[in-house]
């Protein structure tokens, strides 16, 4: 169980953050600037909070009101950090054991050697990092980390420094490894959203500085909780509406359209709702949340469009697939009421 | 024409030796200091140790003697306590040489230490490493090169000291005159073969020295990249 509540101010921005992880990959999501890699850093005792509580398990690395910081060299904690760190002076055998430094020397090379073979770097002990590809290195930096046995892994952006193909294949073969070789807590900072949900088990949104939302991550994507939290999860279409609860359903009204969302969506301080851009559909017949629209802009991607699209009311961004934009005329939009959202300030 | 007297040559070599190791010493943990602190302390600091360099000499000998000569408190404790004598003796050279060359040093080092990536210590320190053996394990590997280049700053800065070293440590024929004095020296007594010998002599030293030093940084470059390529 990880812990954390803590405080910490700087001229233009503060850290309010608080949370607790039971166990498994979670991920923080937010935008650049918003506090994720400082959360990291006052949990690895790289930078030290003004207050609060930060508690591994039944261990405390820091407790303001006690007086309690453990430095960093005494936390045991593995961080593999956003551009690997490695160091440039020492080889791939040198950094990987450079963590070992009080273990017997025959220890240290059985264990150092087999870490080696383990990811697939055999040969390459005594190269030097500038002469490794982006993903051995990726590898070096777990291998470094992983070897000290660290009782939480915290992983910023361990991604962002490779290209976009050598990233698709690294994320499966880093994460299949770390399940096999890790079984703690991994924290895993990210701003990238397609990666935060094919990885990890739990997210944590923050917005400037604040914990908005953390759940499974289904939950956060398809139902967020709060309008900063849908636009974290790339939810392109929000807008402020009434709320009308007529029992069986709620009717929202937005700008003068009258929308259906399922009863059990409703939420205390309902300002706005939203729906993922994805889950737009197209129908020929009239029915309830279906509009007449004319299409303002359609920007071509690999797969889909990204259309924007006008009815009477408000203004949408829907993501249509080909075939779908082959018969886009004289249909109506239709919003699916099960994945409308009700969303507060 | 008397024949060469190569004590000054010796006295000089000496001398800029024992203040390079002095100045690398006390160098090397000041500018590690001094790159990482940005409070008004390490302001303080750092103008303090830039002013040997803009400071004529003779400012310099002058506070030297004030500081450490046999009527200043500090002075009086070295002679009573250690039984050293700082001005004129070869110490007072050596003390001379060390306040001259320190800020070239400091200032080279410094600005090498600066540029570090402070990921790389934060790697460091998650791995258990405590803050003075990442200087040893870290930082030093990291910059060798730049402290190698400052060293040999200070080392030629040492060696050619003049108007310090005369102040502190005055020129006392085969006791305290460095080369630098032994030229001015034969200069004043009108012996211009003497001062021509000793200034080629100097200009060769130092250019030799130069080189040598060149030569060990390509070396141990090439060394380097040695263990690069074995495998």
């Amino acid at each position: 169980m990880l812990y954390v509540a803590i405080k910490k101010t700087f001229p233009h921005f503060q850290l309010d953050a608080h949370f607790t992880i039971q166990n498994g990959i979670v991920g923080i999501l937010g935008a650049s600037g918003c506090g994720k890699s400082l959360t990291l850093q006052s949990i690895a005792g790289l930078q030290q909070p003004d207050e609060g509580i930060i508690q591994l398990h039944d261990r405390l690395f820091f407790h303001s009101d006690k007086r309690i910081h453990v430095p960093a060299r005494h936390r045991n904690v593995g961080y593999m950090f956003q551009h690997y760190a490695l160091f440039p002076h020492l080889t791939v055998y040198e950094n990987i054991a450079f963590g070992l430094k009080k273990w017997p020397k025959k220890k240290v090379q059985h264990t150092v050697l087999n870490m080696i073979e383990n990811i697939g770097l055999k040969g390459y002990e005594h190269h030097y990092p500038h002469q490794l590809s982006g993903g051995q290195q990726q590898r070096v930096a777990l291998a470094r980390t992983l070897v000290t046995k660290p009782s939480i892994l915290l992983l910023d952006e361990p991604f962002s420094a490779l290209d976009h193909h050598t990233k698709q294949v690294m994320e499966q073969q880093f994460f299949s490894y770390l399940q096999q070789h890790f079984s703690g807590i991994v924290l895993f900072v990210t701003h990238h959203l397609e990666e935060a949900y094919r990885l990890c088990d739990e997210l944590i949104l923050y917005d400037r500085g604040r914990v908005i939302q953390q759940g499974k991550k289904e939950c956060v994507f398809h139902e967020p909780d709060n309008v900063q939290a849908a636009k974290i999860v790339g939810c392109k279409n929000i807008f402020p509406c009434t709320v009308d609860d007529r029992g069986k359903q709620l009717v929202c009204s937005v700008n003068g359209a009258s929308l259906i969302v399922p009863a059990h969506k409703k939420k205390n301080k309902a300002t706005h709702m939203g729906i993922h851009s994805h889950h737009i559909r197209f129908v020929d017949e009239a029915t309830c949340n279906a509009f007449s629209f004319q299409i303002i802009r359609a920007v071509p991607n690999v797969y889909t469009y990204d259309v924007t699209l006008q009815t009477d009311h408000f203004t949408l961004q829907a993501s249509v697939s080909e075939e779908q934009w082959k018969h886009i005329h004289n249909k109506k939009v239709y919003l699916p009421p099960e994945h409308l959202f009700l969303l507060f300030e | 024409m008397q024949a060469i007297n190569l004590f000054p040559l010796f006295l000089s070599l000496k001398v800029a030796t024992i203040a390079t190791i002095c100045a690398l010493v006390v160098g090397l943990p000041i500018s590690y200091y001094l790159s990482r602190s940005n409070n008004k302390i390490g302001d303080i600091l750092d103008s303090l140790f830039t002013l040997p360099i803009v400071l004529p000499p003779t400012v310099l000998g002058y506070y030297l003697l004030v500081l450490l000569g046999r009527s200043s408190p500090l002075g009086r404790f070295l002679e009573e306590t250690f039984g050293i004598f700082i001005v004129f003796t070869p110490t007072g050279a050596v003390v001379a040489a060390f306040v001259v060359a320190l800020p070239f040093f400091v200032k080279t080092a410094r600005a090498a230490f600066a540029s570090i990536d402070e990921q790389l210590l934060n790697a460091a320190r998650v791995l258990g490493r405590s803050e003075w053996d990442i200087f040893f394990a870290v930082v030093i590997p990291l910059f060798w090169r730049s402290i190698a280049s400052a060293t040999t700053l200070v080392f030629a800065r040492a060696l050619g000291d003049f108007g310090t070293t005369l102040m502190v440590a005055g020129s006392i024929p085969n006791e305290t005159m460095t080369m630098p004095i032994a030229i001015y020296d034969a200069l004043l007594a009108g012996d211009k073969k003497m001062a021509n010998i000793l200034v080629l002599i100097m200009t060769v030293v130092s250019i030799a020295l130069l080189y040598t030093m060149k030569r060990l940084e390509k070396r141990m470059i090439r060394g380097e990249n040695d263990a690069v390529r074995r495998h």
